[in-house]
């Protein structure tokens, strides 16, 4: 068993266990986390995080774990199925390249959040920085609070709903997917165009946003999605192209 | 009445007039596969000189030279052991058809090598086929998956390539079928256009951190490679050596695609030949040359090339476009085909198009089957096997009993350029254009 995390055997399970970051290295962390999960447990809390980047990465398996402090980069990213709550802010691309489970963060995530997720839901219930969802694959981000310029850049697929306002360029050269701004939009970036909210819409981001305490209906909902105007180069729309090719 | 006396323009060449034609024609940059197709300084502009009466060679038929070599001996638990210094590069499916894939695995198994994924994820029957596989973790992570990640024997964080250092990926509608598609996760049929820069970090500093998020998704297990197209090669080995990089894949300009703006290929990053001397210099001034491991591509096509790649100080090579042509492409079958794409065999670089003659460069189910996997993996198991030999034989007439004692004491440069670059002494003398008379060289 790796030092620093309590007594615990395959056999018998404890619903909930506490690591202790300060006195660990990042690898004694992850892999006690990883030996955790092997063995079966719930739940584990980690203290003391102090910003450090790569906690809970690459875990494939349901097991939950809270983190009780602000984190670094790639908090919870390459990760399949963990349910992972981040008590405090977290630094570049929370939840990179998820492929499910759910990362709720309680504070405001700098940038990257979520890039290039490929499914699961990551939840910021702060502010996120620059760059929120960019090439996002099929994951679905939530932002309560505002996100930064060149949100969604290069998105797939997928969902990236900010519940506050959206920096400049949104939505840049997206390919699919769609995006639900609920306060203010500062520009769309290439490729990007405003479409009319339906009502599946709204049912979907009532139901999307109910399990994090958040209302769509609070929230006057614009919904953007892509033009398909760069998908085939055309040489009689120089304007579209020079900046985009 | 005699013939007129033709004069060609040397500003505007047929090449150039063509070129120009093209872009009125499209409206845009000229996109093609394949690398530089103009002449560079190359590792050609090197010669061996092996014993004489000052050495002693050993002996072909008597005297082992050994071909082993590891890769990523830094940090990864499980280094990678190659049975030869030449390795398959990365190449996506997508750009290659599943046969071509396929069929480059299945060789390298043979060869007791590694081939490499792609811009598009990793094929199940790519892994299946390959005892060692390098998976590509690129910009845009087309297909990135930890699962793929976990069966993997190494990881290549790609910067940049050879062909087009600081540009994206490129990939026509026509080749976005709903397979690749599907793999991408982009709509069928789109051009698609892929970042140059990793969605996730920026510079050399969260480099470091990608790499250690990698090394601990896949418990400091795998070797962690990082790929670069060589431009500043020095600072950039550097930095690459200081974000805790395993192994460094350096590219030089002559480096294939399967597409790419033609302004890259023609005008951007340098040659393979100086390319290799600055990395050399880079890891002996980080103090990790042996430490960390340097593997080379762009324009290797034979066991000269290889035994001078690793005479300079590479570790390694790395083929792609060498590998294809083993394989048929631009080989003189389906010769109507070539033409229907403006072009005929020996002169084809156009696997952008999707419509490859022989079936490597297509998703096009008809022209795939074109391709049969058993003689293509043949072929290039042969070819590989050969350029072994080549080098072995090089080696041996240098007196080497290991093809990774070969150095730079036993070459010199034909051209005051290679001189220059390779910091060699000009054939007959002791002159290194440069640097001066040494004498003693
Ligand atoms: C058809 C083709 C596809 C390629 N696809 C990729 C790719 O997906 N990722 C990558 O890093 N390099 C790619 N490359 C570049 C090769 O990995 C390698 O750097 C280059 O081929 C080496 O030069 P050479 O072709 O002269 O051997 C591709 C090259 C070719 C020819
Ligand atoms: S023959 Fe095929 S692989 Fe070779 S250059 Fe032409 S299209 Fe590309």
């Amino acid at each position: 068993m790796t030092q620093g995390t309590t007594q615990q055997t395959r056999s018998e399970p404890l619903p909930e266990t506490v690591i202790d970051c300060s006195e660990l290295t990042t690898r004694d962390i992850n892999q006690a986390l990883r030996d955790h999960a092997a063995a079966g447990t719930e739940a584990v809390t980690l203290l003391n995080p102090a910003g450090r980047h790569n906690l809970a990465v690459g875990l494939a398996s349901p097991m939950r774990i809270a983190i009780q402090g602000p984190v670094g980069y790639y908090c919870g990213g390459l990760s399949d199925g963990i349910t992972l709550d981040i008590e405090g802010n977290c630094g570049w691309s929370v939840g990179e390249n998820l492929m499910s489970g759910q990362i709720c963060v309680k504070g405001s995530a700098s940038a990257n959040a979520a890039a290039t997720a490929r499914g699961g839901t990551i939840c910021v219930l702060g502010n996120a920085g620059p760059r929120a969802g960019i090439s996002l694959k099929g994951a679905t981000l939530i932002v309560r609070g505002n996100a930064g310029p060149s949100s969604a850049f290069m998105m797939q697929q997928g969902r990236l709903i900010i519940c506050g306002d959206a920096g400049e360029n949104l939505g840049d050269s997206i390919y699919d997917g769609e995006i639900f701004v609920g306060g203010r939009v500062a520009s769309l970036g290439a490729d990007a165009r405003f479409e009319p909210m339906t009502d599946s819409d709204w049912t979907m981001l009532t139901s999307t946003l109910a399990p994090f305490d958040i209302a769509a209906q609070e929230y006057d909902f614009k919904k953007i999605v892509c033009a398909k105007e760069l998908y085939h180069f055309k040489a009689r729309e120089f304007s579209k192209w020079k900046d985009a090719y | 009445m005699t013939d007129p006396v033709l004069y060609t323009s040397s500003t505007f060449t047929p090449q150039v007039i063509d070129a120009i034609q093209t872009r009125a024609e499209l409206g845009r940059y000229h996109i093609r596969g394949f690398g530089a197709l103009r002449n560079l300084p190359r590792l050609d502009d090197l010669v061996f000189l092996t014993a004489s009466l000052t050495r002693l060679p050993l002996e072909g038929y008597r005297e082992k030279c050994d071909t082993k070599t590891v890769l990523g001996t830094r940090y990864a638990k499980r280094p990678m052991e190659l049975e030869i210094p030449i390795t398959i590069a990365g190449m996506s499916f997508g750009a290659l058809s599943c046969n071509a894939k396929v069929a480059l695995g299945q060789a390298a198994t043979w060869l007791g090598t590694s081939t490499t994924t792609g811009d598009g994820g990793m094929l199940p029957a790519e892994r299946e086929a390959s005892s060692k596989l390098v998976y590509q973790c690129l910009p845009s992570r087309y297909g990135f998956d930890p699962r793929d990640l976990r069966q993997a024997d190494a990881v290549e964080i790609v910067v940049g390539q050879g062909a087009k250092p600081g540009g994206g990926g490129l990939l026509l509608g026509q080749k976005v079928n709903q397979v690749v598609a599907g793999m991408r996760t982009l709509p069928e049929g789109v051009d698609q256009r892929s970042p140059c820069r990793h969605p996730d970090w920026i510079g050399p500093d969260d480099l470091k951190i990608k790499i250690e998020e990698l090394r601990e998704a896949t418990n400091w297990e795998i070797p962690i490679y990082v790929k670069m197209g060589a431009t500043r090669v020095k600072d950039d080995v550097k930095l690459a050596v200081k974000a805790g990089a395993d192994v460094i894949v350096l590219d030089g300009m002559e480096g294939g695609t399967a597409a790419t703006q033609s302004i890259f290929q023609e005008h951007v990053g340098i040659p393979t030949l100086p390319a290799i001397v600055q990395a050399v210099e880079a890891l002996k001034e980080s103090n990790v040359y042996g430490e960390v491991q340097l593997l080379v591509s762009g324009g290797i096509r034979s066991g000269p090339d290889v035994a001078k790649a690793l005479a300079l100080g590479a570790d390694a090579v790395s083929i792609g476009t060498s590998s294809l042509i083993a394989m048929g492409c631009n080989k003189p079958i389906y010769v109507e085909d070539y033409r229907a794409l403006g072009t005929e065999p020996y002169h084809c670089h156009h696997c952008h198009t999707g419509r490859c003659p022989v079936g490597i460069a297509t998703q096009d189910e008809e022209l795939m089957a074109r391709l049969p996997v058993e003689e293509a993996a043949t072929h290039v198991a042969n070819y590989l096997q050969a350029m072994v030999m080549e080098t072995q034989s090089i080696a041996r007439a240098c007196g080497k009993s290991n093809v990774h004692n070969l150095e730079r004491e036993d070459l010199v440069a034909l051209t005051l350029e290679a001189s220059a670059m390779a910091k060699l002494p000009l054939a007959g003398t002791d002159f290194i254009m440069g640097i001066g008379h040494q004498p003693g060289h």
